[in-house]
């Protein structure tokens, strides 16, 4: 009985640091509850792309790509998963069909790092770790172009564009809060808040977008 | 909202936005107006239930004759299937009245509120946010869907 209890505990210790405590909360799937864009200041570059910005020939939406993870989160419908492992994270979002894979290597520079969504390399290169309960992932590398078309559209993001992601657990609820950090289009950086609720049962379906369906021509007549 | 939001972050010089998501140029606040409800009968040519939006176009007689196409916008296939909306309910060839908020840019859009079958049925849609409270306050969801 004694050398059982040992057993026991010594399993219990040994289970790795990811699964242990609240950061455990991450795991699972989410639907987007609210989003909060905080203060964006935009450099003259910034403004002058967003009053160029065209809708109906700018959007990605309308060529079936992700501009950006901000603009993948901003989608309320579509709900995303996280799955935590002993050296990397899955972060996988029903748009689009974005699968991310986010390497928890100490030490790892974001330049050496993979493009963490393989089926999209203009989401940049992507590496976490933790910081107390929550996971930080911070992103670079990603390619210039539309980065919200939501909540603020228009915004626009350069090369330089560098993001922060921090995944805070609790209970049946998360927030994920992204910091932007971009000198070309914003004079300083700004948060994009999103706050999701656990969805019980809740799976990852294929998203499965084909352009000739989602262009804006599909709303005029004999042009479909 | 969006208008107030432009109006407030010009007077201050900078641009200011903490308003909630879903009031931009492509998402169903900002082109489409749900104060109004506008009722299209109609003759279903197709039903495309998809992803990212689902698209129902009705065959719509003109006045003067003939017809006209009007397209129904209404949410991707997969948060409908989520909110348990019997979608397979409405068939091509089906003479149907889609009630819906019209848009604010087309004559020939609008987004899905109901749609009453040649049987009276009414397909109702409780939608993204009623889903979202739902969930909120520990339930599946849009229980009323699959009635």
């Amino acid at each position: 009985m004694k050398n059982a209890l040992m057993a026991a505990l010594l399993i219990a210790v040994s289970v790795p640091a990811y699964a242990a405590g609240k950061r455990a909360e991450l795991d699972g799937v989410w639907i987007l509850f609210r989003a909060e864009i905080g203060k964006v200041q935009l450099t003259p570059e910034g403004e002058k792309k967003r009053a160029a910005y065209d809708y109906q020939k700018d959007d990605p939406d309308f060529q079936c790509k992700p501009a950006s993870i901000t603009r993948v989160m901003h989608t309320p419908s579509p709900p995303i998963e996280v799955r935590q492992h002993p050296d990397y994270v899955e972060v996988n979002y029903e748009f689009m069909d974005v699968r991310r894979r986010v390497p928890l290597k100490k030490g790892l520079a974001l330049k050496d790092a993979p493009y963490a969504a393989r089926n999209y390399p203009h989401l940049g290169r992507s590496v976490g770790q933790y910081d107390g309960e929550a996971l930080v992932v911070e992103t670079a590398g990603q390619r210039a172009g539309v980065l919200d078309t939501l909540g603020v559209p228009g915004l626009y993001q350069s090369d330089q564009m560098r993001t922060v992601e921090r995944f805070i657990p609790n209970g049946d609820k998360m927030q994920i809060v992204v910091t932007h950090q971009d000198p070309v289009y914003f004079v300083e950086p700004f948060t994009v808040t999103f706050n999701y609720l656990r969805l019980p049962g809740g799976k990852i379906e294929k998203w499965d977008c084909k352009p000739e369906e989602a262009t804006f021509e599909r709303f005029i007549p004999n042009k479909k | 909202m969006y208008r107030k939001c432009a109006a407030a972050a010009m007077i201050a010089g900078w641009v200011f936005f903490s308003c909630a998501a879903g009031i931009a140029h492509h998402s169903v606040a900002a082109n489409f107006d749900s104060s109004k409800s506008l009722d299209i009968v109609g003759k279903v040519k197709e039903v495309e239930i998809r992803n990212p939006h689902s698209q129902i176009t009705l065959l719509v007689a003109k006045p003067g004759g003939g017809v006209t196409e009007f397209y129904v916008e209404w949410s991707d296939k997969n948060a409908l299937l989520r909110r348990s909306v019997p979608v397979t309910k409405i068939h091509v060839g089906d003479m149907v009245t889609v009630n819906v908020s019209p848009s604010k840019r087309l004559p020939n859009l609008g987004y899905f509120r109901t749609a009453t079958l040649p049987d009276g049925t009414v397909l109702k849609d409780c939608g993204f946010a009623a889903f979202r409270e739902g969930i909120a306050k520990g339930k599946t969801g849009c229980e009323e869907n699959a009635r």
